[in-house]
């Protein structure tokens, strides 16, 4: 498995614009900033959202129209992240595919959108009878805070990827090797 | 009614002698003589414990910075309702006075996160970022969009917004949005500088 | 007391004005600023780029 995604990951490589992207003199910059900065449009509205059903912002307006006002602008915001995510991980793709904090940012991202489905299936349900409330049901909290948690590590993990001290490149114990998917014999890193 | 000894537009005085202040500062040898005096407070920062932790330990200094990034998208999340509020794009059928005072509550709170792992992370490459001018372009950013919040801003919207000039409102509203984005733009600048 | 609220509502009107002007001030230095830097901004990564690919 670890050897089909790393052939994968040499494979987009490999491709012409990949390499441009990597080598640009500033598109990659370019891409990166607007990844960071969208944050605040994607994560600064979930996390409104989010510490509304907590009763910590925005105690006197519906719960409802919070979380359905907001989810235009966050969901816009998302979409930007999310090409530029990609776009990310196409102009490195060997190096992020092996990245351990690629890969947990990836399974928690996962995570964040089953949460978020599951959130919003019962929020849909039960809203009527506490909407006006300051605080939701605590099934809703709980969301909101493993919402609020996962996303806090998304964001430090996405800030780890940065850092090489699990790089195949460099000698790892057989733990490490495991998780980052490292190959015997790889060449590219 | 009693009114200030510089008469009733105390406040428009205020703002402009402020911006003429910083402007003859800018652009004149008293930022030069600042800068050479504020050397070895940048010099001491390195020596407390926040430098030494912040150059000893990279994960700690990644995970304030991550910190440091949740704070500006929970502000940046505020000043995008709030300001969209006034825009009149967001929240249109709930009372400005709630959104802006709402908003107004978490922003406090974000901005003393950004502040309290701002000043951390500073300790931590105080002499780079002594000599990086976009630095100070984002401490200048800062302390406008501060000043402009809280002295300009939220006394404004104070008021009715039906008795507020409208371009006046969406201009603050816009001023706002900008100052905050020049903020966070060149802070990601610092991460690409030096 | 007819008066004191005409005074009142004078003194509001007059406090509402200078918080509109120095809003407007305000908010022109810094749209004013940020056109001008985000244009030198531009403009130096555009001579960059032609510096570096020509």
């Amino acid at each position: 498995m670890s050897e089909l995604i790393y052939n994968f990951a040499v494979w987009v490589d490999d491709t012409p614009w990949s390499a441009m992207l990597h080598e640009s003199y500033y598109m990659y910059n370019w891409v990166e900033s607007t990844h960071v900065l969208t944050l605040m449009i994607s994560l600064g509205m979930l996390f409104l959202i989010d510490l509304r059903m907590l009763g910590w912002a925005f105690p006197d307006v519906p719960a409802s129209k919070i979380a359905d006002r907001l989810n235009i602008p966050m969901m816009v915001g998302f979409t930007v992240m999310f090409i530029t995510g990609i776009l990310l991980f196409y102009a490195v793709p060997v190096r992020s595919v092996q990245s351990v904090w690629f890969r947990i940012k990836m399974v928690l991202l996962v995570g964040c959108a089953i949460n978020a489905y599951l959130f919003h299936k019962r929020m849909n349900e039960s809203v009527s009878s506490w909407d006006n409330e300051a605080k939701a049901p605590q099934r809703i909290r709980n969301g909101a805070m493993l919402s609020l948690g996962f996303w806090t590590v998304v964001v430090i993990c996405g800030r780890f990827i940065a850092y090489d001290w699990f790089d195949c490149d460099y000698p790892q114990s057989a733990f490490i090797e495991f998780v980052a998917g490292c190959v015997d014999g790889q060449t590219r890193f | 009614m009693p009114t200030s000894i510089l008469g009733p537009y105390f406040r428009t005085i205020v703002t402009v002698s402020v911006i003429a202040a910083a402007l003859v500062f800018s652009f004149t040898y008293a930022r030069n003589g600042v800068y050479v005096e504020i050397q070895p407070l940048f010099e001491w920062m390195e020596t407390t414990w926040f430098g030494y932790v912040g150059k000893t330990w990279g994960a700690a200094f990644a995970t304030i910075q991550a910190g440091h990034l949740i704070g500006l998208a929970v502000l940046g999340g505020c000043v995008l309702v709030s300001d969209g509020r006034l825009l009149g794009v967001v929240l249109t059928d709930v009372p400005h006075r709630i959104v802006v005072d709402r908003a107004d509550a978490v922003f406090r709170w974000a901005l003393a996160t950004l502040l309290v792992t701002g000043v951390f992370m500073a300790c931590g490459v105080a002499m780079k970022i002594y000599y990086l001018p976009v630095y100070w372009y984002k401490m200048l950013g800062l302390a406008c969009g501060i000043l402009f919040h809280y002295c300009v801003r939220r006394p404004l919207v104070a008021h009715e917004l039906g008795a507020i000039n409208p371009i006046v409102l969406k201009m603050t509203a816009i001023a706002s949005i900008l100052v905050w984005f020049l903020v966070a733009a060149t802070g990601r600048w610092i991460g690409f500088s030096g | 007391m007819n008066e004191e609220n005409q005074s009142l509502t004078d003194g509001q009107n007059t406090g509402l004005k200078d918080a509109q002007t120095s809003a407007l001030v305000a908010a022109s230095a810094i749209i004013i600023f940020s056109a001008f830097y985000w244009f030198a901004q531009i403009q130096s990564v555009r001579e960059l780029l032609e510096l570096a690919y020509g």
